[in-house]
């Protein structure tokens, strides 16, 4: 996940979002991560997201209950 | 969801929701282009496509204008390789504010803080596509 990431965008959105004070440290980093990402790293976020809980094949699913 | 991760919203979500311009009863032509993908079809408007990847295909969208009026706003984004209209996050957001379900409701403060976020200061995201297009 980390890899495809653009460190300096990361670096430049995360500063950007310390002058919101309500956001917490997480949540700035999630939200830096996410912002500064293209739409095909954010896809490839989430595609990583639903493999890593064992959600991406259909079969997979099944066993959660999902159709 | 799928417009709002790509649009920054740090969420996740199990389908792709693409809204279609068609009558029900022209759905059979979304069938055949599944087919052909190598995908199958698990519903009349849900569709597993080849790499697993569900797909539900919405004939409307509550709580917003109509197909061609949010077509107009749509933000244009380069997603694998190709040009995708996405329904803006402001559109989303009053369209889960509509519909409530649960699952609606849960996303709202995400939409909510991403817009925000994305407003103030220097705005990362890039300016829609469309935008150029014009000029």
């Amino acid at each position: 996940m980390l890899a495809s990431m653009n460190k300096k965008k990361f670096a430049a959105e995360f500063r950007r979002l310390k002058k919101f004070r309500n956001l917490s440290e997480d949540e700035r980093v999630l939200f830096a991560m996410s912002l500064s990402a293209t739409p095909d790293e954010r896809w490839e976020r989430h595609e990583g997201f639903l493999k890593s809980h064992g959600l991406f094949t259909r079969s997979e699913r099944k066993a959660f209950g999902f159709r | 969801m799928s417009a709002a991760i790509l649009q920054g919203v740090p969420a996740t979500t199990i389908d792709t929701d693409i809204w279609v311009e068609l009558p029900p009863r022209q759905f059979v032509r979304l069938t055949a282009i599944i087919m052909h993908l190598g995908g199958i079809m698990l519903a009349p408007t849900v569709a597993a496509l080849s790499d697993d990847t569900l797909v539900n295909f919405l004939p409307r969208v509550d709580g917003i204008g109509s197909f061609d009026k949010e077509l107009k706003k749509a933000r244009r984004i380069r997603w694998q390789g190709m040009i995708v209209p996405v329904v803006p996050l402001e559109s989303l957001l009053k369209s889960k504010q509509a519909i409530r379900r649960p699952k609606d409701l849960a996303h709202i403060p995400l939409l909510k803080q991403t817009i925000r976020l994305q407003k103030k200061g220097r705005v990362l995201v890039k300016k829609p596509l469309d935008s150029k297009e014009k000029k």
